[in-house]
């Protein structure tokens, strides 16, 4: 991993995302103005910055509305045309780069939350209204709170 | 040549407590090493392959207490796979064997095993200490063999390890006729805890002077430990996420007030902010805080707390303190000696203005005069910023500035901080210990090599130009002894450039650099005294090839000077050259 390149875009507003390639798991991540983007090589490693495991796990779980290693909030996956759907902690995520990448891998596809583009999957969400919403304009903890379950949606729909 | 009996000689040498003074002293004559030798009662061993377990024992049949590291320091993070190595366990069985009475054992980045844990309880009659930092490979039962067997134990302090968590009853396997322990850490075990066995214990240990609780260790339980425990002088608390109930609250408060001898506080894990104002009685008393686990609590309640701590001398905390609240740390803590400033946003998923900038870290070397060990997470810093601080502080042993992303120049000129760490290492002249961050050229370390005469440990991330930088440290830096290098240009012209300067040093890290396999093989063919370990997860593609490019880069490369060869614990992917 090349961490040298990868700084540089840390103040990029955004990846290249005309290149979906289902082979990879790389996330292109096309985010809304509402919360700074990273790139998601920042959220992934282990080893930088130099702090220790112990700090590290706290960090990450401190943006959780979840405390303690025994909460969990599994929600339903569904991705659009395919009937039997998955299940997830989002317990188990610190935002919503690391929930995209782990979906990605899920379901061997790019997807993305935020914006309509005729190429990608679209992540959205039912909330407690019953109402299917965009993921990603909301902050993380708020989402946490109010997403019921989610839904993948086909490119074309938009 | 003594003119003394040797029990006159020995007598003098029992003042001498010093490793570094008693290995100089071994030096003087025959008769002074053998007096030595059998003397020695403490020994330290810096890297656990320099040396092995029967030729310790061969020199120093009488000691009583050993310390021993074993993985480099950068395993703890993450650079380096669990199985590479430092194992306890054959240290543990020669000790057994020879009937060393030993007393005292420290381990640091060690693997320890249940295995291990059992053999030492049951091995070594009058054990009193064991002390493990950032080891992992063992569980509560075999914290329970140590609590169960060892008759005399005063301290069992854990820190930072993986221990896997059986959530079983090892607190109850101290027998009721243990009453010698003076101190207890547990803060990083994750599951339960039986706080009922854990009261039982603390009263019947009226010796007890440091106590570190884990996250499980409900609040009312807390105020019942302190009341059984005024004479503590080092608290570590667990984890209050609610907040308290005001009678909970106010039998806390009343047992702290009651404690008058804590000088040392930490813990607080996940700490809902009304817990921290019954700690405000003791505050005045405080030599050491550390909240550098209090990820929620926000900057402007860990001010009001530090405020009443007048007499602080170390301090542990997160930036979210802010520069505004390092500030009144300046203000407030005069007797400060040492600062760590640590990280709270990793994921840059806030957009913080409450962070840490040079702008705290000016302030605080302005206030504190007696500073001298400093760690520091920024996201910025600047060449005037740096040159002011070393003016403030010349007596500087230990400075670590961590600028999270790397590579970047001083925020306000764009430049690199060359000029500024090299301020720091011109004023400080007792410099022991320095980490470099930022956009860096070879020039740092063209300072580095001049100024930096009593430098023993530099650690490079993401920094220099070309092989002339690594060559300016090795060169210059007379007393170094150890050498962590990563994500930087320096490769086998710097490496190779003089070989014996390894045989002075502890060791050599170089990971993600331009170091290749050639250069490291002709590095070991001329060096039998020392260890050349290439690290490459990813060997098993490699095998498959059959065939060797010298030519290509080498992952993780970690070198040590030794005196018994090769190891053989390595596990496939460490090659050892």
């Amino acid at each position: 991993m090349d961490f040298s390149n990868s700084c540089s875009s840390f103040s990029s507003s955004s990846v290249d995302s005309t290149k979906p390639s289902p082979s990879e798991s790389s996330v292109n991540l096309s985010l809304s103005l509402t919360f700074p983007s990273t790139s998601p090589q920042r959220e992934a490693r282990q080893d930088w910055p130099p702090i220790k495991s112990r700090l590290r796990d706290r960090l990450r779980g401190r943006r959780l509305l979840c405390r303690g290693d025994d909460t969990s909030l599994f929600v339903k996956v569904y991705m659009e045309g395919v009937p039997i759907g998955r299940k997830l902690d989002l317990c188990a995520f610190s935002g919503y780069e690391s929930l995209l990448e782990n979906l990605s891998h899920m379901f061997d596809t790019s997807i993305i939350c935020g914006k309509r583009d005729r190429k990608h999957h679209v992540l959205t969400y039912e909330d407690k209204d019953g109402d299917w919403m965009m993921v990603g304009d909301i902050p993380w903890d708020m989402f946490l709170e109010n997403v019921r379950r989610l839904k993948i949606t086909r490119p074309e729909r938009y | 040549m003594n003119y003394f009996p040797d029990e006159v000689i020995e007598h003098v040498f029992d003042f001498i407590a010093s490793h570094r003074d008693r290995n100089s002293i071994s030096l003087v004559c025959k008769s002074w090493h053998k007096i030595e030798r059998f003397s020695r009662k403490q020994v330290f061993i810096g890297n656990c392959y320099a040396i092995n377990p029967e030729r310790l024992i061969g020199r120093f049949p009488c000691l009583k207490s050993l310390t021993l590291k074993g993985k480099p320091h950068f395993a703890d993070f993450n650079l380096v796979p669990y199985e590479w190595g430092g194992f306890v366990l054959p240290w543990i069985e020669a000790l057994a064997r020879s009937r060393v009475g030993l007393e005292e054992l420290r381990l640091k980045r060690m693997v320890v095993t249940d295995e291990s844990l059992e053999l030492l309880s049951r091995s070594f009659a009058n054990f009193k200490s064991l002390v493990l930092v950032s080891c992992e490979g063992f569980t509560t039962d075999g914290l329970a063999s140590i609590a169960a067997n060892c008759r005399h134990l005063r301290e069992l302090d854990l820190q930072e390890n993986e221990i896997d968590d059986h959530r079983g009853q090892w607190l109850n396997c101290f027998p009721d006729s243990c009453t010698t322990l003076t101190s207890l850490n547990f803060a990083c075990l994750k599951g339960e805890t039986n706080v009922a066995a854990l009261e039982r214990l603390v009263a019947r240990s009226p010796n007890l002077k440091s106590l570190k609780l884990n996250r499980a260790v409900p609040l009312e339980a807390l105020a019942r430990l302190m009341s059984c425990a005024p004479q503590l002088l080092d608290l570590g608390v667990g984890s209050y996420e609610n907040e308290p109930d005001p009678e909970s609250f106010t039998k806390l408060m009343a047992a702290i007030k009651k404690c008058t001898s804590l000088r040392s506080l930490s813990g607080f894990l996940e700490v809902a902010p009304l817990c921290l104002p019954a700690f405000y009685p003791i505050c005045q008393n405080l030599i050491s805080l550390n909240l550098s686990y209090a990820a929620e609590i926000q900057g402007n309640h860990l001010i009001k707390l530090i405020q009443l701590c007048k007499r602080l001398q170390r301090l542990w905390i997160l930036d979210s303190i802010g520069d505004k609240g390092l500030v009144v740390v300046a203000d407030t803590c005069k007797e400060l000696q040492e600062l760590r400033v640590f990280p709270s946003d990793i994921h840059g998923e806030e957009d913080n203005n409450a962070a840490v900038t040079e702008v705290g870290l000016v302030a605080i070397s302005a206030g504190c005069p007696k500073l001298h060990s400093i760690l520091y997470f920024c996201k910025q810093m600047t060449n005037a910023a740096l040159i002011t601080v070393a003016r403030n502080c010349p007596n500087f042993i230990r400075f670590r500035l961590c600028i999270l992303e790397p590579h970047k120049p001083d925020h306000i000129t764009s430049q690199s901080l060359d000029e500024g760490f090299g301020a720091i290492v011109q004023a400080c002249k007792g410099l022991r210990r320095l980490s470099v961050s930022g956009l860096l050229n070879d020039q740092v370390f063209l300072y580095i090599g001049m100024y930096a005469e009593q430098l023993e440990m530099l650690s490079i991330a993401f920094a220099g130009d070309t092989d002339k930088g690594m060559l300016y440290v090795l060169n210059g830096c007379k007393k170094l002894r150890k050498l962590e290098i990563r994500d930087s240009p320096f490769g086998n012209a710097a490496l190779l450039a003089d070989v014996h300067k390894y045989e002075t040093m502890r060791s050599l890290w170089m990971s993600s650099c331009e170091v290749t396999l050639g250069g490291c093989k002709r590095l070991a063919q001329n060096s039998p005294r020392l260890n050349v370990e290439i690290i490459n997860e990813n060997e098993n593609n490699r095998m498959e090839r059959n065939e060797e490019d010298e030519r290509e880069k080498v992952d993780k490369l970690y070198l040590y000077r030794t005196v018994v060869g090769t190891r053989k614990d390595a596990p496939p992917y460490v090659r050892i050259l």
